[in-house]
């Protein structure tokens, strides 16, 4: 195609950029359909627990699939990370790279990474990776990510600084010995590896397609557009936020039973079309597995700048730019080395609530109440039937804060982006009997939007004996409303609702038996605007469909159904 | 004696008229009548008999695809339907999967139930995920939800209950109870509209059922009434999403089968054609006005997959409702000629929102304002303004080409040429993606497929959409403009049965297996002896597997024949080629086990064989039309193209590329350095270049 047909002024071709930019989203989704479609572990497959993304030769990421926030802004840093343990002569062709480490990484060991480089002619074009929740990688507790009575990671299982983990395409056979000695479900952990190699491999032969398709000069050209443009795009959003300091302050529960809440303080400095996120004003790191490294922070800011600023905008490099993420050495978002971090998944809704709170000031009509949290479960154990291992490994999502325009929305993936696992299918696969699920009515936040419920999962077990490790919060601070929107229930964690109930808390790992139930309730999500500003109907709407009591709507919107009140539908 | 097939889509009510003694067949299209489609049917078909001369008596059979069920669903107009289900899983339909279907949209919604959180009642039972039941069915709570639905005035019930594919005792329970209190009542039981594991996948398609039933019983008889009253008294069959016919009785009872009903025959045209043009394996493209839909035909058969989703938002996996009902296996995205361009951080951008019919593309002179994929295409002089729709409508080029330049082309520093070229190369692109994960990334090798293009649209994209995946033949069936009723006169009756049961496949799982099969061909049998004629019918077996450990399952087809002695280790060898075939490795150690296994009836088309209409071939040098500019940047630009007549070309013509080959209802484009000849039925087969 003669090029000067279709250049533009500015030297590029805007349909071959299009077309590209095209191809770079689709070798990430593409990435991602391989790796669900091979993947063993329940969190990977049902639980879509895993991310792809594409880079380019010096290690800015291009494209990233629909997955996991919290692993896609982690990826950038690991792949750079891997090209300074093996820059390119260190590396052949069907080589790839595998890290966990808590702080190169996303956070925490169970996410293993694998980044293989793409070559052209003997060079290498550019690194295909992709990152998967593994089932177990050894440590204190099966699933490695206990927070309690975890102090350092050396209990948290298996740690990988990037180590070449495949040559010539194929597992290092001593190296793979060396890791699945170490995990508790070496099969699952084996074929969720391998899984992950296929992918990074299909993703590497398209990169390699599209080089060989359209030359060196002309991919690099792109690539740099398109960094530089989705760049200026988000630093043009960013500058339309006035200028100031923004705070906010919360607390989670604790790391613990009997612990001190955890101080979640933001600032968020808006600077022209900079915009940094500072949480050195949080406490200090805590001598439990619940810590965030910074790349895991800074994932959640990436998320959440970009929700506030233009949520549509692709993943790439560029975007990320104008973000500052910023935390005190040492504390509770920045944490040193060897701090525990295996429960840091409790923490990423946190994470984007603060800079909810504090951005609602400046854009109230983006800002919503605070979220229901949510559960992270695990049992492990034997199954006394089978006589094998089983970990279940689950995840409760309820509802979401009020928005300027609507109530919440009920029973969603709150920030993470997972699916939830089917009842059928843990009780199919684990010794559990998943007793109820239902929306909890009158949890959540009144207000003129309304919060999202409450869920609660009953969950009982039916082999002798299992580890119970939980991973929750909200059961001491409400999720928060917004302009006058109150907050929502409070969540609790009862062992045994119908026998001697014992109130849990959020966080806690103990040993359960056969005949126990865990009911997890969640909280409600907080409310949006004034109580007395909600329309009657949709009270009445509420009481119909059961998410309000008759009783509940006389003490939250009592005013709303006076009938002499003033009539706003 | 004379077939009718007729295919009720969103804006068209196709025909075709097979009358076999006279070897040929006529096309017929009317406007479909919004409200009753019922009525553009009849009076169609009343024209269409008249115009052809056909008595009504002598038509014998009546083959019909319709989106009855579709609408229903989209527009939310189904019956005031209830769900009865176990106690505590009252909110698993307000759940679903809980995923948002972008991660970065916190504010999106999520698809709308077809029932209210007040429509929901339950019972006190429990039964275990391998049928055992826990807690038996309490005979106060079921009297109690009876009682409730029978207060609320509900005309469709649907119960679905955990675990239910394992064992149906409680629902079928629960539905003698209902069925006692009033045996008017439409009930729909998860246990038999989709026995499958994961509870809100079968609630959902459960519920769905039950919401469309009365809305498709109704309809379906209003048919059959207006059908007799003409003097019709023929068998009627009706489409199923797995490209199967089947009695309006039958469709009745799982109507949600019927959902896919109108694509699945397109697809169907596919395969018809692809093996009457030698082409085993197809990859089926049909562009429209506002969306694109690919689907696939393997080995002669269309490709059907398990389940799918209905009423998305853009096409987006995962937002709208999944329906575990067998269904062609097509991918859809908002890709069409109507499908909005733009510019965004200096790219083109099209789609997926669409101009529709309605005010249309910038040159239909409509009022449309913003350019699209049609503008487009008449800009690259594709498309000929005074012979659109067989010159029904004229096109504005000064319009449209206003349009590009002004929105398109002056914001990207392009000539207005270029800016079209951008948005018919960027819709391809969005295709492309599409195509991919219909090839592949579902396995299949685009060099050993032929593209198959039909609708308006289709054959206008498919030579460039198959040289960028590598796909070396395309063929435009004759018809392509009613390619679904086309496809309707040669499908199969087929009945599809399935169910759950998770099963290691060890070498000495053969009796288990076969047991499993006996019980699946008796529920079938009890389907087909409904056919009517079930002469000469065929067996296919295919299972879901997977390694022990895993989450998902492929589809495996299973050795056909006798089950016995080492049937279960054909299974096996079965299941690792097919994985090996995806994945190129496969461990021969790992065990094996089966999640889903399914069997399928096919009886010969209700319409019989018949043979294609005859392809009268007129005389030849007539077809010429003469040529215009049109574009194409492989040859520099603009370059004077022959216009053909594809209702002249004859038999063995060969047309070379670059050309466009002009019908009523569709343009085919043939690039520079690929060719087309004419086969005997009259298809165009374009053999695809490299392009260098």
């Amino acid at each position: 195609m003669p090029d000067t047909l279709l250049r533009s002024d500015a030297g590029i071709d805007p349909i071959a950029l299009s077309v590209i930019w095209n191809g770079f989203i689709s070798i990430a989704e593409e990435m991602g359909t391989t790796l669900r479609q091979t993947a063993y572990s329940d969190a990977v497959r049902e639980g879509d627990d895993f991310s792809t993304g594409l880079f380019d030769r010096r290690g800015r990421m291009l494209s990233q699939g629909n997955f996991t926030p919290g692993h896609l802004g982690s990826m950038p840093f690991v792949v750079r990370s891997c090209m300074e343990y093996y820059p390119a002569a260190r590396m052949q062709p069907g080589d790839s790279i595998a890290v966990n480490d808590s702080f190169l990484g996303s956070g925490h060991y169970p996410d293993i990474f694998i980044v293989t480089p793409v070559w052209v002619a003997g060079k290498i074009i550019g690194y295909a990776a992709n990152i998967a929740h593994h089932a177990d990688v050894g440590g204190a507790v099966p699933g490695s990510q206990a927070v309690v009575g975890v102090t350092e990671a050396f209990q948290e299982g298996l740690r990988i600084l990037p180590v070449k983990l495949v040559r010539a395409g194929e597992f290092d056979p001593d190296l793979l010995r060396l890791v699945l000695g170490n995990v508790r479900l070496p099969e699952r952990v084996k074929g969720d590896l391998r899984a992950q190699l296929n992918a990074t491999f299909v993703g590497a032969r398209r990169l390699e397609r599209m080089y060989r398709d359209y030359g060196a000069p002309t991919m690099e050209g792109a690539i740099d557009a398109i960094l530089d443009r989705s760049e200026a795009r988000i630093r043009a959003q960013i500058a339309k936020i006035p200028d100031g300091v923004y705070r906010y302050d919360d607390h989670m529960d604790d790391y613990g039973p009997g612990t001190e809440p955890v101080l979640v303080n933001v600032d968020v400095i808006v600077a022209g079309s900079d915009i940094t996120v500072d949480f050195s004003r949080s406490s200090d790191q805590v001598a439990a597995g619940m810590n965030c490294y910074i790349n895991f922070t800074r994932a959640y800011v990436y998320f959440s700048v970009k929700v506030f600023a233009d949520a549509l905008l692709p993943q790439n490099d560029g975007v990320i730019r104008p973000i500052h993420v910023v935390g005190r050495e040492g504390s509770f978002f920045n944490a040193a080395y060897p701090a525990a971090s295996g429960g840091r998944a409790a923490v990423q809704i946190r994470i984007f609530e603060a800079i909810n709170g504090a951005l609602a000031a400046v854009l109230p009509e983006r800002a919503m109440g605070a979220f229901s949290h949510w559960a992270n479960v695990q049992m492990g154990g034997i199954d006394d039937a089978t006589g094998e291992g089983f970990i279940l490994y689950d995840v409760v999502f309820a509802g979401y804060g009020g928005h300027a325009t609507k109530d919440g929305t009920e029973a969603m993936s709150p920030i993470l982006n997972c699916p939830n696992i089917p009842v059928e299918v843990h009780e199919a696969h684990n010794p559990v009997l998943i007793r109820r699920q239902e929306l909890i009515p009158d949890s959540a936040g009144p207000g003129r939007y309304r919060g999202g419920c409450g869920m609660r999962k009953d969950i009982e077990l039916c082999t002798d004996s299992a580890v119970l490790n939980l991973l929750g919060d909200r059961h001491r601070f409400a999720p928060y409303g917004i302009f006058g929107g109150q907050p929502g229930t409070r969540a609790e964690t009862i062992l045994n609702p119908d026998g001697e109930a014992t109130a849990l808390s959020s966080k806690e790992r103990r040993v359960i038996r056969r005949g126990d139930v865990v009911s997890l309730r969640l909280a409600g999500a907080g409310g949006y605007g004034d109580v007395g500003e909600r329309t009657q109907a949709a009270v009445l709407e509420d009481v119909a469909e059961g998410y309000v009591t008759p009783a509940g709507a006389r003490r939250d919107y009592g005013a709303a159904l006076n009938p002499t009140a003033s009539r706003r539908d | 004696m004379a077939q009718i097939a007729l295919d009720i889509g969103g804006t068209f009510t196709d025909f075709v008229l097979r009358l076999p003694e006279r070897g040929t067949s006529l096309f017929w299209k009317v406007p479909t009548s919004p409200g009753d489609p019922t009525v553009a049917v009849l009076d169609g078909l009343d024209a269409l008999l008249r115009h052809a001369g056909v008595a009504p008596a002598a038509v014998t059979t009546v083959l019909h695809a319709t989106t009855v069920a579709t609408n229903a669903i989209i527009e939310r107009k189904g019956a005031p339907t209830a769900l009865i289900t176990t106690e505590g899983f009252r909110d698993v339909i307000i759940m679903g999967r809980q995923k948002r279907y972008d991660t970065f949209d916190l504010y999106l919604k999520k698809p709308t139930p077809l029932v209210r959180r007040r429509d929901v009642f339950e019972v006190k039972e429990r039964v275990r995920f391998d049928g055992q039941v826990l807690v038996p069915l309490a005979p106060l709570s079921l009297d109690a939800a009876v009682a409730a639905v029978i207060a609320g005035g509900y005309r469709s019930i649907a119960v679905a209950l955990i675990h239910s594919y394992a064992n149906p005792a409680h629902e079928e329970r629960i539905a003698a109870a209902l069925h006692a209190r009033d045996p008017e009542l439409a009930i729909s039981l998860s246990s038999q509209v989709s026995p499958k594991m994961r509870e809100y996948e079968r609630f959902s398609t459960t519920v769905a059922n039950a919401y469309v039933m009365p809305v498709v019983g109704r309809y379906v008889r209003d048919l059959q009434a207006g059908l007799k009253g003409r003097g019709i008294t023929s068998d009627l069959f009706i489409m199923q999403s797995n490209a199967g016919l089947v009695p309006p009785e039958l469709a009745g009872e799982l109507p949600i089968r019927i959902v896919e009903s109108g694509p699945a025959a397109g697809v169907m045209m596919c395969a018809v054609v692809g093996r009457r043009e030698g082409s085993e394996h197809v990859i089926t493209f049909d562009m429209g006005g506002t969306t694109a839909k690919l689907g696939a035909i393997d080995d002669g058969e269309p490709a059907v997959m398990p389940s799918f989703e209905v009423a998305t938002v853009n096409f987006r996996p995962g937002s709208g409702l999944p329906l575990n009902v067998p269904s062609v296996e097509l991918l859809e995205i908002g890709a069409g000629g109507g499908s909005l361009a733009g510019t965004d951080m200096g790219l083109v951008t099209v789609g997926p929102e669409s101009a529709g019919a309605d005010p249309g593309p910038i040159c239909y002179g409509r009022g449309g304002a913003r350019p699209t994929v049609t503008d487009a295409n008449l800009v690259l002089g594709y498309l000929d303004p005074d012979y659109f729709n067989g010159g029904a409508m004229r096109l504005d080029t000064a319009a449209a080409t206003a349009g590009i330049q002004r929105q398109i082309a002056e914001p990207l520093g392009l000539s207005a040429a270029a800016g079209a070229w951008g948005i018919h190369a960027v819709a391809n692109s969005n295709m492309e993606r599409a195509m991919r994960v219909v090839s592949v990334e579902r396995g299949r090798d685009p060099r050993r497929y032929a593209m198959v293009a039909f609708g308006g649209a289709g054959p206008l994209h498919a030579a460039r959409l198959a040289r960028a995946l590598g796909i070396p033949r395309v063929i435009v069936p004759v018809g392509a403009g009613v390619g679904s009723a086309v496809g309707l006169l040669a499908a199969d009756s087929r009945i599809d049965v399935a169910m759950t049961r998770v099963l290691r496949v060890t070498a000495d799982a053969s009796a288990a297996i076969a047991r499993l099969y006996t019980e699946l061909e008796a529920r079938a049998q009890a389907q087909l002896a409904r056919l009517g004629s079930v002469a000469g019918v065929r067996w296919s077996r295919a299972a879901y597997m997977r390694f022990v450990g895993q989450g998902y399952e492929r589809r495996v087809d299973l050795p056909a024949g006798d089950m016995g002695g080492d049937y279960a280790a054909r299974v096996v060898a079965a299941f690792q080629e097919t994985y090996r075939r995806n994945y190129g490795y496969v461990d021969r150690e790992a065990s094996i086990e089966g999640i889903d296994w399914t069997l399928a009836a096919t009886v010969p088309s209700p319409a019989g064989s018949g043979g294609a209409s005859s392809w009268a071939g007129p005389v030849a040098g007539q077809a010429r039309l003469g040529e215009r500019p049109a574009f194409f940047p492989e040859a520099g630009g603009f370059v004077p193209t022959p216009i053909i007549d594809r209702y002249r070309v004859a038999s063995g013509d060969v047309i070379l590329g670059p050309a466009i080959v002009e019908e009523r209802e569709c343009t085919t484009v043939i690039l520079p350095g690929d060719s087309a000849t004419v086969s005997a039925a009259g298809n165009l087969i374009i053999a695809i270049g490299s392009g260098d």
